[in-house]
């Protein structure tokens, strides 16, 4: 409660503040983009300055700033690009953050889906092929994985893994009937066009998916950066990242 | 509405790079096509490695030359002109992967120019310059324009360097494909397909006139 | 006065000559093989000889000691090639015009009255016969005003009818344009009738050099 009578206290003195912000360079991971674009709208009505938001891959994002792409803030689907992008000293000490997280379920085509509700855990024979987002490459096939592993389930569809590059492939790969069953996020639910959920997978069941944010080293643009952080962290924002069907960081 | 925001803004960088390449791709064209001099095969190396190097490994280099870090980036930095993450970067990514095609398809049609000609022209009292641009380029139009149209082509097609040095901003750095990979990515599939289709009405309309202009090119011969 | 005094090696062949021009027209006579248009390729500097000198009343174009190397656009030697090239992406009137140069005395009518290809002046020059292209070329040569005209087997390539009737041309400009000329030949009744001096060649070298009525038996 107290925390957030800061963020509010710091976001009204900042809102009232006269000058004009520069053009603040937010680099984000692609399955934010519907969910900040209207975060973005919020802070420019709400009186904050002008967002470019830099989509893309995490990997990608990570590369681009440890190459000296001139980005502000950086949020990131991926702790351990994260990580890379602070290992390279490119993270401004102490501003890194948990925006949201989030949260697996396993999609299943239409006519599949009650077979998959049914016999998912309990019967892994009867489920012929499982798409997954590849786990050497990205981190919801890493969480996949390690679901699998914790429920121990792992060994027996491990033969029967479609790794997909990325989670449009993996829906795609169950819409199409090549497997019974997508383990993917459940903010990914949106992009499918056929596939339904057939469960959320319980938040304790897998690693934290924690997306974290944090003020880039060469931001020419401290303050207004912080500003944005702060209300990436606020209640309209939070608002609208449930709307999007991510769950707070801390996990509620 | 933001289909044609995209589709124009791809079109003006894309003729602007195609604009850029002449100049540096003539020149480079007709110094491999009719001098000899050392490190000939070096340069010639050169110019074609973004056809070789996977397109995202150019956009890193360029990302090392131009971020504000850089040699040329912080260079430019001092004048006050920011390449990353502009449009800047876009028409430079789509500019440096057009240009090989460009001096390749130039080169071919300025070593089939008959260098009689070019000798006759001199003796009859013109300068190198005046052969150039009164004999050789008007014999290699054909060329010109082919490897324009391939440079536009190439320069509208461009991702992979793209993505690297402008990112993926929506309204400031957005293409045709960068646009179309984006909304396949979250899901958008209607946008993508519409953009798909623009993008392939582009490339017809770009190689008909490329046909028609080589035609019309060709009767007047 | 033209001097030709060099030696040019291209791979195998040897070519060593050493002869000073004064008549208005100088025949090079030879069988093919012998050297003729590389001669005229090094007067008008489109090849360069090994060494030697070459030059034109007084002015050297080369000199190999000197490091002296005109280009070709500085010569001021007009070249008709033995295969004419004329620019194909311009019409009669701007192939002839390409090389005038601003305040000369020539006019395009005189040559081209010279020359009878009034006629043809807004033709395309894929539209000319053989015997035409012969004469624009010459007009083109002899519009840039040039101090000395190299003809390479102008009448080869034209049936013997034709030959009769381009010859008084080519008089016509020795006579009324008093520009020296090396003419480059393999037959014996042009060089007869056309030179004042005749050099024969054989192998890169001259066996025999006079008037033709001495040269040419």
């Amino acid at each position: 409660m107290s925390t957030q009578a800061w963020l509010a206290a710091v976001l009204a003195t900042s809102l009232v503040s006269p000058i004009q912000p520069a053009p603040l360079t937010v680099s984000a991971a692609t399955s934010m983009t519907d969910a900040l674009e209207e975060i973005a709208k919020a802070y420019a009505a709400a009186g904050g300055g002008e967002v470019r938001l830099n989509f893309g891959g995490s990997n990608t994002l990570a590369r681009q700033i440890v190459n000296g792409a001139p980005a502000d803030v950086l949020i990131s689907a991926d702790e351990a690009q994260m990580a890379v992008v602070e290992k390279a000293g490119m993270v401004r000490p102490g501003s890194r953050v948990d925006v949201v997280r989030n949260q697996l379920v396993v999609m299943a085509a239409p006519d599949r889906v009650d077979l998959v509700r049914e016999r998912f855990l309990q019967a892994p024979a009867d489920i012929r092929r499982v798409a997954i987002g590849d786990p050497l490459a990205v981190p919801a096939g890493v969480y996949a994985r390690q679901y699998l592993e914790r429920r121990g389930i792992w060994k027996a569809y491990e033969p029967r893994i479609v790794p997909a590059v990325n989670v449009r492939a993996a829906l795609v790969a169950v819409e199409s009937g090549g497997a019974d069953a997508a383990i993917v996020y459940v903010t990914d639910a949106t992009i499918a066009r056929r596939a339904v959920t057939a469960f959320t997978v319980p938040v304790e069941e897998t690693p934290p998916i924690i997306y974290p944010a944090a003020i880039l080293a060469g931001s020419r643009n401290v303050s207004e950066a912080q500003r944005f952080v702060a209300f990436l962290r606020g209640r309209e924002a939070s608002a609208i990242f449930r709307r999007h069907k991510f769950l707070a960081p801390s996990g509620k | 509405m933001d289909v044609s925001q995209i589709t124009i803004f791809t079109i003006v960088t894309a003729l602007a790079a195609t604009t850029l390449m002449v100049p540096p791709g003539l020149l480079l064209a007709w110094l491999l096509a009719r001098r000899r001099f050392p490190g000939r095969v070096l340069l010639e190396t050169l110019v074609s490695m973004p056809l070789v190097l996977p397109p995202v490994a150019t956009g890193l280099i360029l990302l090392l030359l131009f971020s504000p870090r850089g040699p040329i980036g912080r260079v430019l930095a001092t004048v006050g002109i920011d390449v990353v993450f502009t449009w800047r970067a876009v028409v430079l990514a789509m500019t440096v992967m057009g240009l090989p095609l460009f001096v390749r398809t130039v080169r071919a049609g300025l070593e089939q120019v008959d260098r009689r000609y070019e000798a006759m022209a001199s003796t009859l009292g013109a300068p190198p310059l005046r052969v150039f641009f009164s004999i050789t380029l008007p014999l290699a139009l054909p060329a010109l324009v082919a490897g324009a149209v391939l440079g536009f082509a190439r320069a509208i097609g461009e991702f992979g360097a793209t993505i690297m040095i402008a990112g993926s901003i929506p309204g400031v750095t957005r293409t045709l494909p960068v646009a179309i990979y984006s909304f396949a990515e979250t899901g958008r599939d209607g946008d993508a397909l519409l953009l798909v289709a623009i993008s392939a009405g582009i490339a017809f309309a770009a190689l008909w006139l490329s046909n028609y202009l080589s035609a019309r090119a060709g009767l007047r011969a | 006065m033209i001097v030709l005094d060099f030696t040019l090696q291209q791979g195998e062949f040897r070519l060593q000559l050493n002869e000073e021009l004064v008549g208005r027209v100088t025949v090079l006579f030879g069988p093919s093989g012998s050297g003729k248009t590389t001669i005229l390729d090094a007067v008008a500097g489109l090849r360069t000889p090994s060494n030697g000198t070459i030059a034109l009343n007084g002015r050297k174009l080369f000199d190999a000691r000197a490091r002296t190397d005109l280009p070709p656009h500085q010569r001021h030697v007009g070249y008709v090639p033995q295969d004419v090239a004329l620019f194909p992406h311009m019409n009669v009137r701007r192939n002839v015009l390409y090389g005038r140069r601003r305040g000369q005395k020539l006019s395009l009518d005189s040559v081209a009255s010279i020359l009878e290809i009034v006629p043809l002046l807004d033709r395309q020059v894929v539209r000319l016969s053989g015997g035409e292209k012969q004469r624009v070329a010459l007009a083109r040569a002899l519009m840039s005003a040039p101090d000395l005209l190299l003809l390479d087997e102008p009448l080869a390539a034209v049936d013997f009818d034709l030959r009769s009737r381009i010859l008084p041309y080519l008089e016509r400009v020795r006579d009324e344009l008093g520009v020296p000329i090396i003419y480059v030949t393999h037959d014996r009744d042009e060089a007869r009738r056309f030179a004042d001096h005749v050099i024969v060649l054989a192998n890169g070298v001259a066996v025999r050099s006079g008037p033709p009525q001495e040269v040419l038996t």
